[in-house]
């Protein structure tokens, strides 16, 4: 007496066989265990701060109340004061606390008042960069002209008028925040090698026309390694955001969501180069041909400003960009609803080449 | 073990290997890495700050800045784009200079300054763009500033960035072509079954890994030093230069050799690659930070064969300054020795198995 199996039962039993290979081979799971681990101490070893205050070294003798009043007004100045030119010197010298320093004379403030042209003298590290260098010489001039009463040459525009965009001043996104999209899209992608490998062996070791021998129809095969490769790529890259802590109440189902689409964009890469190679070697060219590229918007996020027009043409631009949005500047689903849509067609058109791509070559065994 | 049938592998490999993606991959890398890391990421470590002007009166403050080391400039026709550029944090800030801009400033008119600063930029490059801008105006102007200004530099200029990135680059050469050529050719094999066929001779699988090995060490040294001369850091110490990049050659594909008897297909290769890979580079982001501390750096197997070439090839020291990372890094070779040694017993049991 033969019981008729349903077809979630077969795809059921076909994705089973896929997940316990992978949970029998220890040293697999423990390297995949250890894969995350590294790519999470990559992200905690990379700095989780902006630096973006210009310290500076300052010996002074009568100037107190004027660098009480340029320091309160510059954001981006530390103002650090040595009791002697030569302890700044040494300061500088050192490299430790300061890499530039402005040294006023004695009776700097009646000296310039009187016109009589005094020396001031900037100390500055060989590793400073000549814009720094350049910036703090204007300033050392900039106050003089200010003790001296001679008013700016322009008439300047209001504060509040002239800072476009979302002000980040002190709030910035650090590298750290930066490379988290980075870590999980190159989990995604990595496992499309993982799963391209599979499908190809599968079809190498002819594995795919037995499992066709059985009530398995080609449609629970495809079915069945959708469902395996989005799990094992999509699943590691959950798991990453989640040891990461990257998962608030506001991005959770962004992020989840953007995710599912990639591990589906990814998953329809490795059915398209597994079906496509005919040994290891050319499976992995395959993949190298795909995956290269799609590799340049991951890097195009720690970049300031916004990515070429080609950039933003490639199919995981959306993916990298909503990840990068929703965890470095908390964005929401009206903000990322556009690459969203963006992402979603590219997944479904990738996907739907890798399922066809697949299962021709699975009807031509 | 014989030499001449270890030829006679390393031969086919050498024959079969052109036309392998992976050898490809491994002969254009340092030319690819090369242009990408230079040309792309060098200004990630170290970026200036950006400044955007639309000049309609052939201002001298543009030309001014044009020629200012340090700061880059983008010139566009308008003030939409301007913003706009700002806005998306293309620029940090954005001035605009109308025309007769400069003649209103030498007249004591005090025009308008239309400058915007864009609200990601960060606060050293604002008021670095700031101050240098109100100067070039004051310039425009034509006083003569009430003080002098005296420049005492001190200290060492350090390396640039373009230097540092060199280390990052010939890992990437010594790991592909010396690491996972040989491996990807073992795990090749053994998806094939060649791997079987060739221990049915007389070959033994010694031999059979003494000539993969020598593959990826043949490549590696020749990736490596190709990789240094693109970057132009061979120095002029050459017998020592060759001396390191060998033993980093035959370290990576030691390394290689391992990966190669663990990962018995190529799901279990990438995932090697993958889990390994921070151990394999995570020296050498240490180059590009140099103010972390080093101590990290050495607890890391790849630094003691990528100091003695950064050491050798960059800071021109010899054999004599950096025998003590070579003798750590013989050191972890002899062990990585004795793992494939070990590795070997194993899968020549699992392929006897096998058949």
């Amino acid at each position: 007496m033969t019981r008729r199996a349903s077809r979630p039962a077969i795809i059921a039993s076909i994705v089973g066989k896929d997940f316990r290979e992978f949970s029998r081979d220890g040293l697999y799971i423990f390297l995949s265990i250890l894969g995350l681990v590294f790519f999470a101490a990559t992200y905690y070893l990379v700095p989780d701060s902006v630096d973006e205050t210009l310290a500076i070294g300052v010996h002074q003798s009568d100037m107190d109340e004027v660098f009480d009043q340029f320091e309160s007004g510059s954001d981006g100045l530390e103002l650090v004061q040595y009791a002697s030119a030569e302890e700044l010197a040494a300061a500088v010298t050192d490299g430790d606390e300061v890499m530039v320093g402005i040294a006023f004379p004695d009776r700097f403030v009646d000296s310039a008042a009187a016109g009589e042209q005094p020396t001031v003298t900037v100390y500055t590290d060989a590793a400073v960069p000549p814009e720094i260098s350049g910036a703090v010489t204007s300033m050392v001039r900039e106050i003089a002209y200010a003790l001296t009463g001679d008013g700016l040459p322009v008439t300047e525009p209001a504060e509040e008028s002239i800072v476009l965009g979302t002000d980040r001043a002190g709030d910035q996104a650090s590298l750290r925040d930066l490379m988290l999209p980075m870590l999980v899209f190159f989990v995604l992608m990595i496992e499309t090698f993982a799963l391209s490998s599979l499908i190809a062996s599968e079809i190498l070791n002819r594995t795919v026309t037995a499992v066709l021998v059985t009530p398995a129809r080609v449609s629970d095969f495809l079915t069945a390694k959708t469902i395996y490769g989005t799990i094992l790529t999509g699943g590691q890259g959950v798991l990453l955001l989640a040891v990461l802590q990257a998962f608030t109440l506001a991005n959770v189902g962004i992020l989840l969501a953007t995710v599912l689409l990639g591990a589906v964009l990814f998953t329809g890469i490795g059915m398209i180069t597994g079906a496509a190679g005919k040994d290891f070697f050319s499976t992995l060219f395959y993949n190298m041909l795909f995956v290269l590229p799609l590799m340049i918007p991951a890097f195009s996020v720690l970049f300031p400003g916004t990515a070429a027009a080609w950039v933003q043409a490639m199919p995981s631009y959306p993916i990298i960009d909503t990840l990068n949005e929703a965890i470095s500047y908390g964005a929401g689903w009206s903000d990322v609803a556009g690459s969203l849509v963006v992402a979603l067609a590219w997944a479904v058109a990738v996907y739907v080449v890798g399922l066809l791509v697949l299962r021709r070559k699975v009807r031509t065994l | 073990m014989n030499l001449s049938r270890i030829w006679v592998i390393l031969r086919k490999d050498l024959a079969l290997g052109p036309r392998s993606p992976i050898f490809l991959y491994a002969v254009a890398l340092p030319v690819v890495m090369t242009a990408v890391f230079q040309f792309a990421f060098g200004s990630l470590f170290e970026p200036a700050p950006r400044m955007a002007i639309v000049d309609d009166g052939d201002s001298q403050i543009t030309a001014e800045v044009s020629e200012m080391e340090g700061i880059e400039l983008t010139v566009l026709d308008g003030a939409d784009d301007l913003r706009r550029g700002v806005e998306a944090n293309d620029y940090d800030v954005g001035l605009v200079l109308p025309a007769g801009f400069d003649d209103a400033v030498r007249s004591g008119e005090q025009p308008p300054l239309e400058m915007y600063v864009g609200g990601e930029s960060l606060a050293s490059n604002r008021m670095i763009l700031s101050v240098t801008t109100i100067d070039l105006v004051r310039q425009v102007e034509g006083t003569t500033p009430p003080i002098d200004v005296e420049l005492v530099e001190s200290g060492d200029a350090g390396l640039p960035i373009s230097v540092r990135l060199v280390p990052v680059l010939v890992m990437f050469a010594l790991f592909v072509a010396g690491a996972f050529v040989p491996a990807s050719s073992m795990v090749d094999e053994k998806i094939r079954g060649t791997f079987t066929a060739i221990l049915v001779t007389p070959a033994r699988i010694t031999e059979v890994l003494t000539a993969k090995a020598t593959l990826g060490v043949l490549l590696a040294f020749a990736m490596s030093l190709a990789t240094l001369l693109l970057n132009d850091a061979v120095g002029s110490n050459w017998p020592h230069l060759l001396a390191v990049i060998l033993i980093g050659a035959v370290f990576l594909a030691l390394l290689g050799l391992v990966i190669g008897s663990l990962a018995k297909d190529g799901a279990m290769l990438f995932t090697i690659v993958k889990s390994s890979g921070i151990l394999i580079f995570g020296p050498v982001i240490f180059y590009l930070f140099p103010e972390w501390p080093e101590w990290i750096a050495r607890l890391f197997p790849t630094y003691w064969v990528i100091d003695p070439i950064w050491r050798v090839s960059v800071l021109g020291e010899g054999l004599g300054d950096v025998w003590v990372s070579l003798a750590v890094a013989v050191g972890i070779g002899a062990l990585l020795m004795l793992l494939v040694v070990r590795l070997s017993r194993r899968m020549l049991a699992h392929t006897t198995a096998a058949s």
